[in-house]
């Protein structure tokens, strides 16, 4: 039977559904008893989520028009 | 055989404006991502940005046959971004043990039971993304070691594998896991401590 840290230490696989598929179903049984668990994987996915999403920036359109100018000073 | 990336950066390289707008579109928001998210300034990431696409210009012939033009972009804005984070690390990034879940000889986590089952992933991203929330998350990203937070933008913004990733920063792909894992933890706990049981 899988421990809580067990199942901590498979969640980078776990989420992205790189487990064997009985090390996978192993999890989830532990998951299906385990409340505790369960508000992890349930936090741990939605920090992902909110993290990406915080980070996930464009270059700013003036950065842009200084970069151009910058290498086609430079170039060639 | 020359790859049509080989031939922008050819070009880009002679100088020709449309080479290096094509440059830009396919690899300047990804750069900045990264610089950005390693340094958290914008300044220290535009000069970065700048240094990093003057490289790939100036050495624009020497890639054929080499990796990926993908992963040496990525390879030298992180290599670009630690050094000139070097020397101005800041003391707040203490140690990441504090922020990382406590376990009990049998496996458990440690903890108030309200703790551990506390479970705020139910609110709207919107308002998570907003106000107080926002901010937190931001602190909380800025808690981590810079190379942590180089993964995450390469792993969970730029959605490479982690092969991929170990390719682009010279690492592992069992340290890029490791780092991937402790970084996501860190920014779990911190949000949960100030999200979490009074929901
Ligand atoms: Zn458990």
């Amino acid at each position: 039977m899988m421990t809580c840290r067990d199942v901590n230490g498979l969640l980078v696989d776990y989420v992205d559904g790189a487990l064997p598929p009985e090390v996978a179903a192993a999890v989830e049984r532990h998951l299906a008893s385990c409340e505790p668990c369960r508000a992890y994987l349930a936090t741990y996915r939605k920090t992902r989520a909110l993290g990406a999403q915080a980070a996930r920036v464009e270059i700013p359109d003036e950065m842009r028009t200084r970069l151009r100018q910058f290498l086609l000073e430079r170039a060639g | 055989m020359m790859s049509d990336e080989h031939l922008l950066l050819k070009d880009a390289a002679g100088g020709d404006a449309s080479a290096l707008e094509a440059l830009m579109s396919r690899y300047g928001s990804r750069v900045y991502r990264l610089a950005h998210g390693i340094t958290r300034n914008s300044a220290d990431a535009e000069e970065i940005v700048q240094d990093v696409f003057l490289q790939m210009v100036r050495k624009g012939g020497a890639f054929e046959g080499r990796a990926a033009l993908g992963s040496w972009i990525y390879r030298v804005t992180t290599n670009v971004a630690l050094n000139k984070r070097r020397g101005k690390r800041r003391e707040v990034e203490t140690s990441l043990e504090e922020c990382l879940p406590a376990w009990e000889a049998d496996g458990h986590r440690s903890g108030p039971r309200a703790f551990l089952v506390a479970d705020w992933s139910g609110r709207p991203d919107a308002e998570l993304l907003s106000g107080e929330a926002r901010r937190i998350l931001e602190e909380a990203i800025d808690r981590l070691p810079e190379h942590y937070r180089a993964v995450l933008i390469l792993k969970d913004v730029e959605e490479l594998t982690n092969e991929d990733v170990a390719a682009s920063i010279g690492d592992s792909v069992s340290a890029v896991k490791t780092r991937l894992h402790r970084a996501r933890m860190a920014l779990r706990e911190l949000l949960t401590r100030r999200l979490g049981p009074q929901t």
